[in-house]
């Protein structure tokens, strides 16, 4: 009894949510044209086939969370380790680097690195953004990897020097290897919000998914087909990342 | 469970004004109804659609609004005998934002084209405008016509959505355009050196190349286009579109309209209110 | 790995130090140089509060007033993120079959989506739909004046409100995705004994909900929740994008007047960051002297 009426309260749940999206769609004073939506995505040209600028898009926002994700694992890696040694110069600056990131919004860590440091630099957009998106992932990472590191069992460390290994070596082969299995859920985690964040570099005019519905919209006014469809492909891809991640995660766990 | 069902009908019934069919017999007398003038004045104020273009409309050094525009919106809901309030919009979403009825009208120094056209009406012009373009001195040197920036390796700044942009496309084929969700940081672009030259309404590259005059200059000494600008309205309002049309006639008799362009667009008086 | 070393400042120290001055000192001298800047810090101060030439008070300016609106929204938004976080995480946590999916289907497709993407379309297309058929800014406007002005002062004023109003609905159906996860995982989290033990002392399940878990689920997301107030702030400064007149956005328009580029932005840099430290600072106080007397 008590099954069925949730069930009939879900039932009318999604009910009364498809209708006032029907409604919603009907009643909007908008010519809906999804017609003029697919030659964004790919057409063909002389039988051959030509990516539309959409996916252009989608290729552009791609690369930028690829490279960041490495940069940021990277920056993330070294500055975990500052913060645990013993030098306070170091522990100090990767302290402030993180809390600096960690308290201010990305937006303006974009703005900020693309009209003030950059000029300075001589750096370009695309660099700008890849930089301002990897610090800015990288100091979570610092964060989730600091963690890793201090929870591993103090016996490990004790163990591994017992039997004369050099601290290089104790990183190497049983710090950071147990280090990345506590954290990697996590690490990926940040690979999914990775991309979603790079929505925000379309503000410095990098050509990626977001900028291109968003030009696509200032030209055509094809609003909500647009915006619709470029939430779909964020959707799409994160979704498709989720689930490798998930995937990757069970065998990991099936393996130990 | 009897209690469900009625939670259901009644939210069911929430939705039937979505789907109730519009009486064909009176639709004229309902137009008028409708009409966004009678709004204006049933609810004592004019929602005015704007976004920042210097020196359309901009904050002044107290958070303020001025600009041509305002002094034009400000007239208008004088005349109207209500209240002006303005409501700042991405300019990328502008159109949408009308169409959507998040303001009355928008009177931010749209140019007329078809494009948008097809998507709202505009009343008749209030004021001619055309494109200009400030270039970097160092990055443009020597570029004087309109096909020296229509190059491969020329970067051009413009502000996303504007007619700006749609001329930049139309002449500058080949160049790289570089799209920006406001003015400030195109033209920042170009204070850095970033980019060759920004396209814009007149005044504005002229008022911003005499800013900087040692980094800056004006390319072209004619606009390269003319545009009219008008107020732009949703369509389907015969009304709205007759009052707004005769009020602009007005305007351009009493002399209003050519004053306050005289004020904002021929003298740098103004700049002084702003920093 | 030792757990907390002596402060020393050793050589290597001095050296590391003295590097990143360099670098810092460095950095200026060339902005300074290469691109010629004029720095004009003192019009900054003027952009936060002005006397007013006419009645001789001061008032607020344009980085206060985004200050308190980046505020207002934030505040808001939390609360009412906080509602639809705390119901949803309830049906994802002890809700049967369907409410579990219902709940999942919402903070998947969230989370899955850029929030930047999601206040374009919540503003153009659910807020055309529900909060202008509300008619909240002529409820606004028809208000006596004492009661206009409180509602101005607490959320917006007439003009700005549908904007208003839309962003922080907007930000709390973000925000609430992540605090259905925290409330659920609070709940899960309430040993199954629980329940045992409240159940047979005789309690109803809606009581054992009520009295025995919901406290407990509190205590272990009062934290968490705290920390998504801090992101809250943060992801606020997206919604300048339809032009709510918060913190980031002022501060794009005061660029566009004065071309106070550098400036402006260091200025709101400090402000957003003196705003979330001095909060995450106090919440850790907190959390740490909890953890002691626990």
């Amino acid at each position: 009894m008590r099954h069925r009426q949730h069930m009939i309260a879900a039932g009318v749940f999604f009910l009364v949510l498809v209708l006032v999206g029907i409604a919603g769609y009907r009643n909007l004073s908008y010519n809906w044209q999804w017609y003029r939506v697919a030659q964004y995505f790919f057409f063909f040209e002389q039988g051959r086939f030509v990516p539309g600028v959409l996916l252009q898009g989608v290729w552009v926002t791609l690369k930028i969370s690829g490279i960041s994700l490495v940069l940021s694992l990277i920056i993330g890696l070294v500055s975990a380790f500052a913060r645990l040694s013993p030098y306070v110069s170091l522990r100090g600056l990767a302290w402030c680097y993180v809390e600096t990131i960690r308290n201010t919004p990305l937006l303006i860590q974009i703005f900020v690195i693309y009209f003030v440091i950059s000029p300075v630099l001589d750096l370009s957009a695309f660099s700008s953004a890849v930089i301002a998106l990897s610090l800015f992932e990288g100091a979570y990472s610092s964060e989730i990897i600091r963690s890793g590191i201090v929870n591993i069992p103090r016996g490990q460390w004790e163990a591994a020097q017992s039997i004369g290994l050099p601290v290089s070596v104790i990183y190497l082969k049983v710090i950071i290897p147990q280090m990345l299995r506590q954290t990697l859920p996590m690490l990926a985690g940040q690979s999914v919000s990775l991309i979603k964040d790079s929505a925000l570099v379309s503000t410095i005019s990098i050509y990626d998914l977001t900028m291109q519905g968003q030009k696509i919209v200032s030209e055509t006014f094809l609003t909500f087909e647009i915006w619709f469809v470029v939430a779909l492909c964020y959707l799409s891809i994160t979704a498709t990342l989720s689930f490798i991640i998930r995937q990757i995660e069970n065998r990991i766990r099936f393996v130990h | 469970m009897k209690k469900l069902f009625i939670t259901c009908i009644m939210g069911l019934t929430l939705l039937v004004p979505f789907f109730s069919p519009v009486s064909a017999g009176e639709l004229g007398n309902q137009l008028a109804k409708e009409s966004v003038v009678e709004k204006i004045q049933r609810d004592k104020v004019i929602r005015v659609g704007m976004s920042t273009f210097v020196p359309w409309a901009m904050k002044d050094k107290h958070g303020k609004l001025v600009g041509f525009e305002i002094d034009v919106a400000r007239q208008l809901a004088k005349d109207m005998g209500v209240e002006v309030e303005f409501v700042p919009t991405a300019w990328s979403g502008i159109i949408p934002a009308l169409m959507t009825g998040k303001f009355d009208v928008i009177i931010g120094g749209m140019g007329i084209t078809p494009e948008r056209n097809l998507k709202v009406n505009f009343t008749m012009p209030y004021d001619y405008s055309g494109m200009s373009m400030v270039a970097h001195r160092k990055k443009a040197e020597g570029f004087s016509t309109l096909d020296d920036f229509n190059n491969k390796d020329v970067n051009i700044a413009v502000r996303m959505g504007t007619t700006a942009e749609q001329a930049a496309r139309k002449f500058f084929p080949h160049a790289n355009l570089r799209l920006f969700e406001n003015e400030s940081q195109a033209l920042q672009e170009l204070n850095l050196g970033r980019v060759h030259a920004v396209v814009s309404s007149a005044p504005m590259p002229v008022f911003h190349a005499l800013k900087y005059p040692d980094k800056l200059f004006v390319p072209l000494k004619e606009n390269f286009t003319k545009e009219p600008i008008g107020f732009a309205i949703r369509k389907g309002d015969p009304d709205a579109l007759n009052y707004f049309n005769n009020w602009i006639v007005n305007m351009h008799a009493s002399g209003f309209l050519k004053e306050k362009k005289a004020y904002w667009f021929e003298s740098t008086e103004w700049e002084d209110l702003v920093k | 790995m030792s757990s907390k070393p002596a402060i020393r400042l050793t050589l290597v120290d001095l050296a590391v130090l003295l590097a990143a001055a360099a670098g810092v000192v460095l950095f200026f001298v060339r902005m300074t140089q290469v691109l010629e800047y004029q720095w004009e810090w003192q019009a900054i101060p003027g952009y936060f509060m002005f006397r007013d030439p006419e009645t001789g008070r001061f008032s607020a300016n344009m980085l206060l007033k985004g200050f308190g609106v980046t505020l207002k929204l934030s505040i808001w938004s939390m609360v009412l993120g906080f509602i639809l976080g705390t119901f949803s995480g309830i049906m994802g946590a002890k809700g049967g079959f369907f409410g579990r999916m219902v709940s999942r289907f919402y903070v998947e497709t969230i989370r899955n989506i850029p929030s930047l993407v999601l206040v374009i379309l919540f503003y153009y297309f659910v807020s055309s739909q529900f909060l202008d058929a509300l008619g909240l800014d002529q409820w606004v406007r028809r208000l006596p004046d004492p009661a206009a002005r409180g509602v101005s002062f607490f959320l917006a004023g007439a003009g700005q409100i549908n904007a208003f109003v839309s962003a922080a609905c907007a930000l709390a159906i973000y925000e609430g995705a992540y605090i259905s996860e925290i409330v659920r995982g609070g709940i899960n989290g309430v040993s199954k004994g629980q329940w045992e033990a409240a159940w047979s002392m005789g309690l109803s399940q809606a009581q054992t909900f009520r009295l025995v878990v919901l406290p407990q689920a509190f205590r272990r997301t009062a934290f968490p929740l705290a920390g998504q107030f801090i992101s809250t702030i943060k992801d606020s400064a997206i919604v300048s994008v339809i032009s709510v007149q918060e913190l980031t956005f002022q501060g794009l328009e005061l660029m566009a007047a004065t071309f106070l580029t550098f400036e402006i932005w260091i200025t709101i840099t400090l402000l957003y960051f003196l705003l979330t430290f001095s909060l995450s600072r106090t919440i850790s106080f907190f959390e740490k002297r909890l953890a002691i007397r626990q």
